[in-house]
């Protein structure tokens, strides 16, 4: 029982990193209908600028670990929201009236792309965040030790998730970025400037990732410039699992795969664990074929 | 269609002209993109430097040996597609490559085409026991790695082992060389799983391990892993030692774990340079650390740079580049005993003999203690 | 028309000197874009005429490389012979996964081959049932015998790989225009509709998936044979992204297009190799240009035109 709890708390810590990456995903399917694969490698990159800025301006020496994090933080997802928005116009826009598969493989070849080249700058060894920044220190909570590292990043995806779900639900922006959703042509005869609403979408996004990369960096202490292939697929799960193009569903997607890999490990195997994973969503979508929170979309007649 | 046929035509004609006979060729097949792209671009620099080094002093049998680096981007069909392209450029021998089941795509084309083959970093056993005349190898093989490691073992004096390998050729291969050698030897083996490489994340792995109990923990992958795994079982405060494979050991083990996390850490390796007493060993080191500004991190880039020195050193002793003459020589009466990572000579199948493998163990301060 | 056939006249005559002024290197690429334009030709069934959004498409491939290679590595059954098994084998596969699967829309389905193609490499990495050697892969394949003829060296290859590649484009091209095609078709450009006009779609959607599957199948035998050596990292997520963008990037549902696609996506990486490592990162780049630039593929569909005779009574009342 012991370990079923640990694993449980294992499951939550990284399923709240897919759940913030798959935000990205979900939010850029919902607007676009575009499964956006360079959003993983926007994740690494999250992850080395990051390494970049803490080690080149030394914010935790000069503010102290705590503040040091969030000036970071902010500024990582600063430049990422650049990127994502630079990356739609470069990649994507071009394709926006042209067939939905052909925008995945400019997808593809974006991911591709910014893999190599933060392979070419940053070069292709394994880079190590400073070890020092969080204390490895653990709590003992009824005999499971949850390390203070991961309840910190679990308590940051949460504030992240929260914010965002109200900003959708209760702005402005947030109320477009929801109809464009629904229905981009009676958005844009609404008065929405539909272009906008993608510049913030791809704003946000890649911001939400870049701040998951880095919560990787930090917790783990070890990043890779592939590493943005296997999280980006797993995120992708996670958005298709909860019903993709709904930002709770995200969420929760993200959550409930990263359990279902913990248990799946402890109580099948760890070396199936991924196959155990990609079942369970297969036999969810035979059962709601539109994920678990998706709307159900109804047949045109 | 048309447009890029002739292209590829003309520029095959144009390197099939360029192929003159004045140097001598020797190619490096590498993983220079992909996971392992790391100690690929090591083997890459340490290969450069040596032949840059012998082009210096004059060359072989009067000629500049030239070096041609392919990339095998860590997957066996472009290792197939590499070794081919080499096989065209005139290359009289081949350095590589590093995994495992990449090296065995590319060995039955260049045995084929008559070019020595020295791999510097495929340690699964079947490679050499084809019966291929023209492959070597300057690692040593999983069996002879997987005796050291049991002796290791035995040597704690523990009963319940797990045995944790990633799935890839060379892990699965140690893990199962081993395990049947523990068990007949009475320990008990309580874990047997593989996790999955390029995570970040083993927490789960970690938690169904000390499930099981176990006094020790052998784990037979890469470096990236065991890095990650000895942060997150010091962050849940298991104190179980941990014994890694050769794959274990990078420069930057360290750096990731840090060096709390990687005090008491014991892996078996071969010889690195840093450790070896020979002044070439020395002159090396320096050598790289002038050029690269940091010293090798990697054991097989290393063994790499010795694949490139045995190669050499038997077209100057038997001055010719003749395959079969070559590969004669190399089964039968080569011998270097300065080798960058210790005495060199291969038996009949074009393994390496000796022994080449150590024991070492991290002390409290992070650094590495040779065990006797 | 007849300039279109002048100009696959002179492509074929072209391809079948080709090895001839190439040296075993290059001969070795048009064998690697021979066996992917195999499998794009058969994924462009499913993707290109069905408008099935499929990403796991290497599990069929695996799964007919695998039949092969066990078959003749236990039984010594010649790897030719052994042709229909891997497609019966990759096609029946194709069935028992898409059935449950094969009413999720779009990029459901889509995750749903990723995750079918990533169970499958798993199942093969984790060495299932004990026989697909886990990471090792399985070795000593015999090379293909063809009337006491043992088909070994590159060049030799390339005329078996292109034989069959001519063979898969004939048999797609009749499909194209048969019933099933056309029907096919229709339902990737309105599925109520041609549920309406009485096609049952999912039938038609199951046999297009087990077609392509079977035909995937017979690649992976192809490649069984030619690599001698197979592993489950040959059959990864990123095979099946390249077959689907060979698809694309040539133009969905034209067999120039794939085959041109095909050349492209193997060739290119190819012909990068002199920049070492910044290799992959033009060819991504290359890639979104590609695509931003040829928004239909590269080759796209001409769209269908049937000759009408205009018959004298047509005449009259026109």
């Amino acid at each position: 029982m012991e370990d079923f709890f640990q694993q449980l708390t294992n499951g939550l810590t990284i399923g709240s990193i897919y759940a913030l990456v798959a935000l990205g995903y979900t939010m850029v399917y919902g607007v676009l209908k575009l499964i956006n694969f360079a959003h993983g490698d926007l994740f690494t990159i999250g992850a080395y600028l990051g390494l970049t800025l803490l080690t080149s301006m030394g914010l935790s020496d000069r503010l102290g670990p705590f503040l040091g994090i969030i000036v970071l933080v902010l500024m990582v997802m600063g430049l990422l929201a650049i990127l994502g928005a630079l990356l739609d116009r470069a990649a994507y826009r071009p394709l926006r009236e042209s067939p939905r598969l052909s925008a995945v493989v400019s997808a593809l070849g974006a991911s591709i792309f910014l893999q190599n080249t933060v392979m070419l700058i940053y070069g292709a060894r394994s880079q190590a965040y400073p070890a020092d920044i969080i204390p490895m220190t653990a709590l003992d909570i009824f005999g499971l030790y949850i390390p203070v590292a991961r309840i910190l990043v679990l308590v940051v995806s949460f504030i992240l998730m929260a914010a965002l779900y109200l900003y959708i639900q209760k702005t402005r922006v947030g109320t477009a970025i929801r109809a464009a959703a629904i229905d981009q042509g009676a958005a844009r005869l609404m008065g929405i400037d539909v272009n906008r609403v993608i510049l913030y979408v791809f704003l946000i996004g890649p911001a939400l990732g870049g701040v998951a990369g880095v919560m990787v960096g930090l917790l783990y202490g070890q990043i890779q410039f592939t590493m943005g292939w296997a999280f980006g697929l797993k995120a992708f799960t996670a958005a298709i699992l909860g019903g993709i193009g709904n930002i709770p569903g995200a969420m929760v997607g993200g959550i409930l795969l990263g359990i279902i890999e913990a248990l799946g490990a402890q109580y099948i195997s760890i070396a199936w664990k991924d196959a155990i994973a990609f079942g369970v969503l297969i036999l969810i979508l035979i059962v709601r074929p539109t994920g678990l929170l998706g709307e159900r979309v109804a047949d045109k007649i | 269609m048309k447009k890029f046929l002739f292209l590829a035509m003309a520029l095959c004609f144009l390197w099939s002209t360029a192929e003159a006979a004045d140097t001598i060729k020797i190619g490096l097949m590498a993983p220079l993109t992909g996971s392992y792209a790391s100690e690929g671009k090591e083997m890459k620099q340490v290969v450069e430097l040596l032949a840059a080094d012998l082009n210096a002093k004059g060359g072989l049998l009067g000629k500049k040996v030239e070096l041609i680096t392919d990339d095998d981007g860590s997957d066996a069909k472009t290792a197939a597609l590499a070794a081919q392209r080499l096989t065209t450029k005139g290359v009289m021998a081949v350095i590589g490559t590093y995994g495992s089941s990449v090296t065995e795509a590319s060995q039955g084309i260049l045995n084929e085409a008559k070019i020595i083959q020295i791999a510097n970093g495929s340690t699964a056993i079947r490679l050499s026991e084809k019966g291929l005349k023209y492959f070597y190898r300057s690692c040593p093989r999983d069996d002879e790695q997987g005796k050291v490691a049991v002796a290791a073992i035995e040597k704690m004096k523990v009963k319940k082992v797990a045995i944790l390998h990633d799935n890839s050729t060379y892990a699965k291969g140690l893990a199962d060389e081993v395990k049947p050698q523990l068990e007949k030897k009475g320990m008990k083996i309580v874990f047997f799983d593989a996790l999955t490489k390029g995570e970040r994340d083993y927490s789960a792995s970690l938690t169904k391990m000390k499930g099981a109990g176990p006094d020790l923990v052998f784990f037979t992958g890469y470096y990236e892993e065991a890095g990650l795994l000895l942060k997150q079982k010091k962050e849940m405060k298991w104190t179980v030692p941990f014994l890694g494979g050769d794959a274990t050991y990078n420069v930057d083990l360290l750096k990731i774990a840090g060096k709390d996390a990687v005090a008491g850490f014991a892996f078996v390796m071969p010889s690195l340079p840093q450790y070896l007493p020979s002044k070439q060993a020395k002159d090396f080191l320096a050598a790289f650390k002038k050029k690269y500004g940091t010293e090798p991190t990697s054991p097989y880039s290393v063994l790499a740079g010795d694949g490139f020195r045995v190669i050499t050193a038997a077209i100057a002793k038997t001055k010719t580049t003749d395959p079969d003459k070559l590969a004669d020589y190399l089964h039968t009466k080569f011998k270097d005993k300065d080798g960058l990572t210790g005495t060199i000579s291969f038996n009949a199948k074009g393994d390496r003999v000796g022994d080449v493998y150590r024991y070492y163990k991290f002390d409290s301060m992070g650094n590495i203690v040779l065990q006797k | 028309m007849n300039k279109k056939l002048y100009i696959y006249g002179a492509i074929s005559v072209l391809l079948a000197v080709a090895p001839f002024f190439l040296n075993a290197y290059w001969v070795d690429v048009l064998n690697m874009i021979g066996i992917y334009a195999i499998l794009a030709l058969s994924l462009n069934l499913i993707v290109g005429h069905a408008g099935l959004f499929n990403l796991g498409h290497a599990a069929f491939y695996a799964v007919g490389a695998y039949t092969a290679a066990i078959l003749n590595t236990k039984f010594g059954i010649p790897i030719l012979w052994l042709l229909p098994a891997s497609a019966l084998a990759a096609g029946l596969f194709a069935l028992i996964i898409a059935r449950p699967i094969i009413h999720l829309r779009g990029d459901y389905l889509c995750i749903a081959t990723i995750g079918a193609g990533e169970i499958v490499r798993i199942a093969l990495i984790n060495d299932i049932f004990g026989i697909t050697g886990g990471p090792n892969g399985i070795f000593g394949i015999a090379r293909p015998v063809v009337f006491d003829f043992v088909i070994r060296r590159p060049h030799e290859f390339y005329y078996f790989i292109w034989l069959f590649v001519a063979v898969t484009i004939f048999f797609f091209r009749r499909l194209e225009n048969s019933r099933f095609g056309r029907a096919l078709n229709y339902l990737r450009e309105d599925e109520v509709a041609a549920e309406g006009s009485g096609i049952n779609t999912t039938h038609y959607k199951l046999g297009c998936f087990v077609l392509g599957a079977a035909w995937a199948g017979m690649a992976g035998d192809i490649f069984a044979a030619k690599m001698t050596i197979i592993a489950p990292e040959s059959f990864n997520f990123w095979e099946s992204v390249v077959m689907f963008a060979i698809v694309i990037l040539g133009g969905s549902g034209s067999i120039p297009g794939v085959l041109l696609g095909s050349f492209l996506f193997v060739g290119l990486p190819e012909m990068f190799r002199d920049f070492a490592d910044a290799r992959m990162m033009i060819f991504g780049l290359a890639m979104i240009i590609m695509m931003i630039f040829r928004t239909q593929g590269i080759l796209p569909p001409t769209p269908r035109t049937y000759p009408v005779e205009i018959t004298e009574k047509a005449r009259v009342h026109g």
